[in-house]
């Protein structure tokens, strides 16, 4: 099993965390300790660094992922209700993706499926699961190498907003982006 | 309804004695709980004498009784006979009180002993006495015990007042596997936690559960056996892997996973530790329940463009439709009895509770309030506990398979979902 280190620079803080507890976060926290909803100018609370384990980055290879990059770059993508299907208007930011991910070699991707609250909690994570897949296929068929792209699904389980409209809806369901950088050799 | 129409032959029980008929005699079965017009018994409970525990011991017993459907109270005020277990059915036709139940309660150091008595008004005697025997502390469970013989006695099935039920509970963001009794008392944590975590399903002998959780970004099947107190990882790989019912021998269970790509139906084998792949779709296929005979298996494909219940064989063969109504329709599970499918459809934007034949006839709606989904049968196929959100927040309810004597078991301290009930007799 490889071990996986999350490489993100969020207000300037750079740190990383082993595989097991990626920050666990709890819903709502979400956001926040991996960061890419930096467009809310969503920063990292102190509560949820200290549950974080850090470590500082070193050689050559590090990553200069900023919080402008993550923001310009790794937006989150959105879904139709009860769809997979990718969005023409989302196309232009996987583009963007994979012009990143082709320019810098080492990173790899997870990209996480969500949904809203709406459906039942077992199908959504299936459901989670095919909308992290056809972005990835997405990504593959813009040239990236599947073996940098890594699917998890969290159906409704951590939802980025909770008030029941369709307005918060749409914006829980989502692929999501994080930026991690496989460790070196171990 | 006249005592001919409950008249139907069984063997005599072992664990009954006390009866006035000869040993060669059959014991009867009072009523036929299979056939659809029965109407429930009228039935008379004392507070056990003795000791402060009786009458609690005697609701406990009533309590039981009365969710079944299958007896219905009636207040102590008109009992007009003693506690004692002397019994004249004079005393009970006037009231309409076809079965009454008495019982006396002793202490021997920390232990209670207790003798339950079942009596007949129609045939105008006593039809069960045994005693029982249990330490203090596990005074449900006596009650309960009592209750399962009450009712076989009167019904001729097992009860399943001793059954359990886990869920998912969460409290303080943390979720975790419970385990209560069938009416949510005696609430016992697992021990087993996790930030995501799903249903988990039991073993056909109630000893092991398997459920699938997310950890380090993938979603991992565990394996958790009581008896060894041990918790296994059986698989995991990237986007899902989540698991399904066990087979009804025990030997494997089905999963869904995505390991090739997108979600697809899977059986691992426990004994070789293989994995057979079912589907082969690029929709998502997934939440398959085995069939009570093994040979079967339904499960939601979105194949057609909405979540639909499907059946196949347990061989992948002979796929077909189960549901047609509704864009909605998920987390189906297969009735003990085999005969109906349990399922979750959406109705006005929310999530009901509905039962159906397997060849698709006969949807039944059984849930109105809130969202309701997650269903799950009692072993006997008489009830099913489910999730709904209906006062507020997410808790596990019982009901009738019928969808009568709908009921809340879980606190309102605890959010709680993903409820199954356990096999029968399992401790």
């Amino acid at each position: 099993m490889r071990t996986l280190f999350l490489l993100l620079l969020v207000a300037g803080l750079a740190f990383s965390c082993a595989q097991r507890k990626v920050a666990s976060p709890e819903a709502g926290e979400a956001g926040a300790v991996s960061g890419a909803r930096a467009g809310e100018g969503e920063t990292v609370g102190e509560q949820e660094l200290a549950a974080v384990q850090t470590e500082d980055i070193q050689g050559p290879s590090a990553m200069k992922l900023t919080e402008e990059e993550i923001r310009r770059i790794f937006k989150d993508i959105h879904f139709d209700y009860d769809r997979y299907d990718i969005k023409d208007e989302d196309k232009p930011t996987l583009r963007a993706i994979a012009d990143w991910m082709l320019n810098n070699p080492p990173a790899r991707l997870v990209i996480e499926g969500h949904c809203d609250e709406r459906g039942t909690n077992e199908y959504n994570l299936g459901l989670g699961d095919r909308r992290a897949r056809a972005t990835k296929d997405y990504l593959v068929s813009l040239g990236v190498s599947a073996r940098r792209l890594q699917t998890v699904s969290y159906g409704e389980e951590r939802p980025l907003c909770t008030e029941k409209n369709e307005g918060c809806w749409r914006q829980n369901r989502r692929a999501h982006f994080v930026v991690v950088k496989e460790e070196a050799s171990k | 309804m006249s005592s001919g129409a409950r008249l139907l032959i069984i063997p005599l029980l072992v664990l009954l004695f006390g009866l006035r008929s000869p040993v060669t005699a059959g014991a009867r079965v009072y009523i036929d709980i299979t056939s659809p017009g029965y109407r429930s018994i009228p039935l008379a409970v004392y507070e056990f004498p003795g000791v402060p525990e009786g009458s609690e011991i005697a609701d406990i017993i009533r309590d039981d009784l009365v969710f079944s459907g299958i007896f219905s109270f009636v207040e102590r005020e008109a009992y007009i006979e003693t506690a004692l277990p002397v019994f004249d059915p004079l005393n009970w036709s006037p009231l309409g009180v076809e079965m009454v139940v008495k019982g006396t309660v002793n202490r021997e150091g920390d232990h209670l002993v207790v003798t339950c008595y079942l009596y007949d008004v129609i045939d105008g005697r006593r039809i069960l006495q045994k005693k029982y025997r249990a330490v203090k502390r596990h005074l449900r469970p006596l009650a309960h015990a009592i209750a399962d013989d009450l009712y076989k006695r009167v019904t001729g099935e097992d009860g399943v007042f001793r059954t359990k039920i886990a869920f998912i509970g969460e409290r303080g963001g943390r979720k975790g596997i419970y385990i209560a009794d069938w009416d949510g008392r005696r609430v016992k944590r697992t021990g087993i936690t996790g930030d995501l975590i799903l249903t988990p399903h039991w073993s056909p002998d109630g000893r092991k559960l398997l459920y699938s959780s997310e950890r380090g970004r993938q979603w991992g099947i565990f394996l958790v056996d009581f008896d060894r107190r041990k918790e296994m990882l059986l698989l995991r790989s990237e986007g899902t892997n989540l698991v399904g019912d066990f087979l009804p021998d025990g030997s494997g269970f089905l999963f869904s996973s995505s390991r090739a790509g997108t979600p697809d139906i899977y059986l691992y084998d426990l004994n070789t530790r293989k994995v057979k792949r079912l589907t082969r779709r690029r929709s998502i296929e997934i939440s398959p329940t085995v069939s009570p005979d093994g040979r079967m298996v339904a499960f939601v494909s979105d194949h057609g463009g909405t979540p639909q219940v499907y059946i196949m064989g347990i061989d992948g063969r002979d796929l077909r439709r189960v549901t047609y109504s509704g864009t909605y329709n998920t987390s189906p599970v297969w009735s003990p009895r085999g005969d109906r499918i349990a399922y979750s459809s959406r109705v006005d934007g929310k999530n009901q509770i509905f039962t159906v034949n397997t060849d698709g006839t006969d949807p039944r709606q059984l849930t109105e309030t809130g969202n309701n989904e997650d269903p799950s049968f009692s072993p006997d196929g008489r009830y099913i506990a489910f999730t709904s959100d209906r006062d507020g927040w997410k808790a596990v309810y019982i009901m009738r398979a019928n969808g009568e004597a709908q009921r809340r078991i879980t606190s309102r301290d605890m959010r709680a979902f993903g409820p199954r009930w356990s096999p029968n007799k399992i401790f």
